[in-house]
C-alpha cells in the first residue's frame, strides 16, 4: 500500500471539497476546489486510489506545497 | 620537461603510445572510479559513452597533462577534462566532459586549450556544444599570483561570449563551480541531477568567507535552481536521465543558426486529441485549468518538452512539434496566480523567446491571462523592466509568431502575448475576452467615490463584459481568425505554412542572438 500526498500548487483558501474519505478516485478526478487570486483552482488526484485523509476543510487558508489530503493505493 | 623516454623505433613508439593512452583512460585511478560507480554516479568517460551514438567519439588531447608543475604531469591524465567530437542521433556535436577524479577537473593551461579547441571548432563548423559539468573551479596553485593570473585566466577574450551560433547544452552532474557553473548559465538548455550543486564557489569556501555554515543544497541545490533562480531547465534523478534529456533537447534543435530545426514523423493519432479541448476549458471564467493539458491536445503526441516547469509557473514554455515541425510554445497557466504574469514568468518567457529567435523556431502563444501581477513584491524585483524586456524581445523576434487568445487577455499583457500587431497572426476562440482591465475591477475604478449603488455597478460591469467579447476583435480585424478550440491544431498547422519565412529559407534575423543568457 502506498500513501500519496496531494499538495497545493498555490497560496489561497479551500473553497469546497467535492469528495469524502473512503471515496475511490482516478488520476485526474477533482477532489476539491481552492480559491486563489479570485480564481477557482481544481485539485486533481495525481494517482488512482482511495481518499485516505483530509488535512483541510472549507475556508482554511493554505500555503503552496501544503498537504491537502492523502490517497491510499 | 617530461621525463618519459621516447624509444627509438616506430614499433616501440607505437607500443609506448598505446600504454600512455591506456593510462590516460584510467582517469584518476581505479579506486576513485570504483567509489563513484558504487554511489551510482557515472564518470567522465562513461558519461560520454552514454551521451554519444556508440563508437562515434573522436577524442582530442588524450595525452594532454598539466605542465605547470613537473610533478603534476604523471597525475593529471587528459588534464581532467575529456574533450572531443561525436554523433548524437547521427548529428555531429562537440563535448567537454569534466573528470572530477583528476584534481577536481579544475581549470589550468592545457585543459583550457582543449575546451577552446572544441568550442572554436563547434562554432566555426556549425554544431552543438555539450558541457558535462562537474568541476571545482580554477586550479590552485596554478592560477595563483599575478603571473599565474596573467598566464592562465583571461587569455581568451571569447571564453564566455555567447553569440548563439550553435546550440549549447550543459549538464550539472556534481559540484559545479567556476567554469562548469559559468557554462551552465550560458547554455540554451541546462539539466541538473538531484544532489549536484551549481554555485559561484563551493560551500566550504562560502562558509569560510562568511563565517557561517552553508549547506550545499541551500547554496546551489536543485530546488533553489529549479524553483527560485530558474537557472536550470530540467531536474533528473540520475546521470543516465540527464544524458537522455540532452539527446531529447538536441532532437528539436538545428545544428547551427543557419539551419532550420529537424522535421520528424508525425505520430499516429496526433490529430485526435484536439477534440478534447472543450472539455478541458471550463465553462466558468473563474475556473482554473492546467494549460499543459491543452498544449498536449494541440501538438504532435508526446512532443511537448517543457522548460523550467517549477519556475515562473504563471507561464509555460516548451518546445513541441506541429505536423512534425518544431515550434516554441508560450502559454499562460491559470493554475498559477490565475495566469497573471509575474517577474519569474516574464524572465522565463524572455529567455525562451531569445532561444527560439536564435535557432529559427516559430513561436505559438496560447493566451489566458488577466494581466501582470501587481504589488510591492514584483516592483522590488523590477517588474516594469522585466515586462519591457519581454516586450522588446517579442518585437525583435523575427521568427513567425502566432497568437491564439483562448480566454482572458487584458491590459499590457494583451500586447506581450501577441495582441496589437505583436504577432504575425492572431486567432481568437469564441471564449476570448479582451479589455484593458477585468470588468470586476474596472467597475470599481470608474465608480470610485461616486456613491454608485450595487445595481448601478452591476449594470456597468455587464456592459463592460458585453464589450469585451471576441466579436469586437474580429469586427475591427484585430484578430485575423475566429476558430473553435477543437480546430486550433489544424489552424496552427495551416497558419505556420502561410507564415513560413520563404525568402530566407526559414532563417530568422537573429536579432536577439547576442542578448544575455539570464534576465
Amino acid at each position: 500500500m502506498t500513501i500519496t500526498n496531494v499538495t497545493s500548487e498555490v497560496i489561497g483558501s479551500v473553497w469546497k471539497v467535492e469528495m469524502n474519505v473512503g471515496d475511490a478516485v482516478k488520476a485526474g478526478d477533482t477532489i476539491m476546489i481552492l480559491e486563489s487570486m479570485k480564481m477557482e483552482i481544481p485539485v486533481e488526484a495525481p494517482v488512482d486510489g482511495k481518499l485516505a485523509e483530509f488535512m483541510v476543510q472549507p475556508e482554511d487558508s493554505i500555503d503552496e506545497d501544503q498537504v491537502l489530503c492523502t490517497i491510499e493505493s | 620537461m617530461s621525463d618519459v623516454k621516447v624509444p627509438e623505433t616506430l614499433d616501440e613508439r607505437l607500443v609506448q603510445l598505446r600504454e600512455l593512452e591506456e593510462n590516460a583512460r584510467q582517469m584518476g585511478g581505479k579506486d576513485k572510479i570504483a567509489r563513484r560507480t558504487a554511489a551510482g554516479i557515472m564518470n567522465a568517460r562513461s558519461r560520454i559513452d552514454g551521451l554519444l551514438d556508440p563508437g562515434t567519439f573522436s577524442e582530442n588531447g588524450l595525452l594532454g597533462v598539466s605542465t605547470v608543475f613537473d610533478e603534476d604531469r604523471e597525475r593529471t591524465p587528459a588534464d581532467g577534462k575529456v574533450t572531443g567530437f561525436g554523433l548524437v542521433n547521427d548529428r555531429m556535436v562537440g563535448v567537454v566532459s569534466n573528470d572530477f577524479t583528476v584534481k577536481g577537473a579544475s581549470s589550468s593551461t592545457t585543459n583550457m586549450k582543449k575546451i577552446g579547441h572544441v568550442k572554436r571548432t563547434a562554432t566555426d563548423r556549425g554544431f552543438p556544444l555539450i558541457f558535462l559539468g562537474e568541476s571545482s573551479g580554477a586550479r590552485m596553485p596554478d592560477n595563483m599570483g599575478s603571473e599565474g593570473m596573467g598566464t592562465m585566466l583571461g587569455n581568451d577574450p571569447h571564453q564566455y561570449v555567447r553569440g548563439r551560433e550553435t546550440p549549447w547544452v550543459s549538464a550539472v552532474l556534481g559540484q559545479c563551480f567556476g567554469s562548469s557553473a559559468w557554462y551552465s548559465c550560458l547554455a540554451d538548455f541546462t539539466v541538473m541531477r538531484k544532489g549536484a550543486v551549481l554555485a559561484v564557489a563551493s560551500p566550504a569556501l562560502a562558509s569560510l568567507a562568511i563565517g557561517q555554515k552553508v549547506e550545499p543544497e541551500n547554496l546551489g541545490g536543485w530546488k533553489l535552481h529549479s524553483e527560485e533562480t530558474g537557472l536550470v531547465d530540467r531536474v533528473v534523478d540520475t546521470d543516465e536521465e540527464a544524458l537522455a534529456e540532452i539527446r531529447k533537447f538536441l532532437s528539436y534543435m538545428p545544428s547551427h543558426n543557419g539551419e532550420t530545426p529537424p522535421v520528424a514523423e508525425v505520430p499516429a493519432g496526433s490529430d485526435d486529441a484536439a477534440a478534447n479541448i472543450p472539455q478541458i476549458m471550463p465553462d466558468s471564467r473563474k475556473r482554473g485549468y492546467d494549460v499543459r493539458k491543452i498544449i498536449n491536445c494541440i501538438v504532435d503526441q508526446e512532443s511537448f518538452f517543457e522548460f523550467k516547469p517549477r519556475f515562473g509557473r504563471t507561464a509555460v514554455t516548451g518546445l513541441a512539434r506541429l505536423d512534425g515541425g518544431v515550434v516554441g510554445v508560450i502559454a499562460n497557466n491559470p493554475m498559477a496566480k490565475a495566469g497573471a504574469l509575474d517577474v519569474a514568468g516574464c524572465e522565463k518567457v524572455t529567455r525562451f523567446l531569445v532561444m527560439c529567435d536564435s535557432f529559427n523556431i516559430p513561436i505559438v502563444m496560447l493566451v489566458d491571462t488577466p494581466g501582470f501581477v501587481i504589488g510591492i513584491e514584483g516592483e522590488k524585483k523590477k517588474a516594469p523592466g522585466k515586462i519591457m524586456n519581454f516586450m522588446t524581445a517579442l518585437q525583435m523576434c523575427t521568427v513567425p509568431k502566432l497568437s491564439v487568445i483562448m480566454r482572458k487577455s487584458y491590459g499590457q499583457a494583451y500586447l506581450n502575448m501577441g495582441g496589437g500587431r505583436n504577432s504575425d497572426s492572431v486567432a481568437v476562440w469564441p471564449t476570448a475576452e479582451v479589455s484593458f482591465m477585468d470588468p470586476q475591477y474596472a467597475t470599481d475604478v470608474v465608480t470610485w467615490g461616486k456613491g454608485a449603488s450595487d445595481t448601478e455597478k452591476q449594470a456597468i460591469r455587464e456592459d463592460m463584459e458585453r464589450n469585451s467579447t471576441y466579436l469586437g476583435l474580429a469586427q475591427i480585424f484585430a484578430a485575423q481568425s475566429v476558430i473553435a478550440p477543437q480546430d486550433t491544431r489544424k489552424y496552427l498547422i495551416e497558419e505556420l505554412k502561410i507564415q513560413h519565412l520563404r525568402r530566407s529559407g526559414g532563417i530568422s534575423q537573429h536579432k536577439l542572438a547576442n542578448w544575455p543568457t539570464t534576465f
